[in-house]
């Protein structure tokens, strides 16, 4: 249901994504792999329009927005069909963690203050920070504040959340308590695509990975596939530099 | 005291200036400050013009190119629809206002630019990833950060104006310092008529400080961190 297609894109001289396809079903985790500065997170951006591809197309469902002549209206379509979670978390710094979660809800879903507060305490409840309502982010740990920025992308039920590596600014110690929540919500059936490099988790909730390089799709599969039996050289030097990063 | 006293009778206009030409300022600097930040074309020129202009001439100056350059212009007009008025049934005050707004704009132009450049980028792509278009991210999410971040800044220009409004006097306005010139002339005790203008100026800026100090306290709230 979300179909991506030739998808290209340079800063300046410098091409990032060689024209990149991509499938995803309804339901489906996918774990975008790769080394850094392959292009994995500018592609998850393009999808949320938060880069502007230079060409290629992106499909949600019925809607489809050719990257070449981009208009605002199909810009702010996309983005209500998708939600982000930040590396940084980005929640909004003057507001509560129950104003964060809602502000969507209500600017841009126009849901009435009542019917927002009650979706947002549900949503905080799922990521376990129902005593944290009106405390404001700079007063939560890093893990906290990502679970508030989970909570915030899941409220308004998208067709699509896209990760952007969202343990990696977090304490080692932290990192547990935000994949807990991804894993869950990814139990759930919420379409995800998820840019990590948390082996362990990729193989375990995904159910298909894909392993980019040098802005190209190098490989992908289902996870028992990449991780057990790559068939790219590219693909088998990554997984084995990772894993023997992790024993060591 | 007496002198004081008198004084006083001036207060309301020098705050009237202050307060209308920081408003329109302050409306002024914003949509500057936005079309120099989105780099809207030709109008981003005529900003950073107007900005470089404001900051490289005296205030006194904008001052005295407003009151002699706009009658002959509003005259002009006026007579060409035959709108029935002429210049000079303007009351002095609103040149002034006028002329201060046009300073007051360009000082905050800056002071604001730097409050919205100071908020980081991931505020704002966070509000657009919700599918906020520009002017609901920024008036949600920018404007107030921004402002809690220039508040210390606004504070100074409002001052700097306040005090910039004592130049009315060449224009006859009787504003705090042109009152005590009146009370003196009357009396002769120069130097008393001017410690109470300087005392009340002071007293002013206390307050405005003070004001400042509570905004800032509330509004920073968000900042303090610690656990909840």
């Amino acid at each position: 249901m979300i179909t991506i297609t030739n998808i290209t894109k340079s800063f300046g001289n410098t091409e990032v994504l060689k024209g990149i396809d991509l499938k995803v079903e309804k339901g489906d985790v996918v774990v975008i792999l790769g080394p850094s500065g392959s292009g994995k997170t500018t592609l998850l951006r393009c999808i949320n329009y938060l880069e502007k591809p230079n060409d290629g197309e992106i499909s949600i469902g019925e809607f489809t927005m050719n990257c070449k002549h981009p208009n605002k209206q199909g810009i702010l379509t996309l983005r209500k069909k998708t939600a982000m979670v930040f590396q940084n978390y980005n929640l909004f710094k003057h507001k509560t963690v129950i104003e964060n979660v809602m502000e969507g809800l209500m600017i841009v879903q126009k849901k009435s203050k009542e019917v927002a507060r009650q979706i947002s305490l549900q949503m905080l409840e799922k990521v376990g920070l129902a005593n944290k309502l009106d405390a404001f982010p700079s007063q939560l740990s890093g893990g906290q504040q990502q679970r508030v920025g989970i909570a915030r992308a899941l409220a308004l039920n998208p067709e699509v959340i896209l990760f952007d590596e969202p343990t990696s600014a977090l304490d080692p110690e932290l990192v547990g308590e935000v994949l807990e929540v991804i894993r869950n919500i990814a139990m759930e059936g919420i379409t995800m695509i998820v840019v990590t490099h948390e082996m362990g988790f990729a193989r375990e909730v995904s159910n298909h990975v894909v392993f980019m390089d040098a802005g190209v799709v190098v490989e992908e599969g289902k996870p028992h596939e990449i991780f057990g039996s790559p068939r790219e050289e590219r693909t088998k030097q990554f997984l084995k530099r990772i894993t023997s990063n992790h024993i060591a | 005291m007496t002198a004081f006293l008198k004084l006083l009778q001036a207060l309301p206009t020098t705050l009237l200036i202050t307060i209308i030409s920081i408003s329109i300022g302050f409306v002024i600097a914003t949509i500057v400050a936005l079309l120099r930040i989105y780099k809207v074309s030709v109008l981003t020129q005529i900003a950073s013009a107007y900005v470089t202009f404001i900051r490289g001439t005296p205030m006194l100056m904008h001052l005295f190119l407003i009151y002699f350059g706009l009658p002959p212009i509003i005259d002009a007009i006026a007579k060409k629809f035959q709108l029935g008025f002429t210049s000079t049934s303007i009351p002095l005050i609103v040149f002034v206002c006028f002329s201060f707004s046009l300073t007051a704009g360009g000082y905050m132009s800056e002071v604001i630019r730097a409050g919205i450049l100071a908020i980081n980028r991931g505020q704002i792509e966070a509000a657009y990833s919700l599918g906020m278009t520009t002017a609901q991210a920024l008036r949600r999410i920018v404007f107030p950060q921004a402002l809690a971040v220039s508040l210390p800044n606004l504070s100074n220009s409002f001052i700097g104006i306040m005090h910039g409004t004592t130049l009315a006097f060449t224009l006859s306005i009787t504003e705090i310092l042109g009152q005590a010139n009146i009370v003196a002339s009357t009396n002769w005790k120069f130097f008393e008529a001017f410690i109470a203008a300087a005392l009340l100026f002071w007293g002013i800026t206390i307050f405005v400080e003070k004001l400042t100090a509570v905004l800032e306290k509330r509004i920073n709230k968000y900042n303090r961190g610690g656990v909840a």
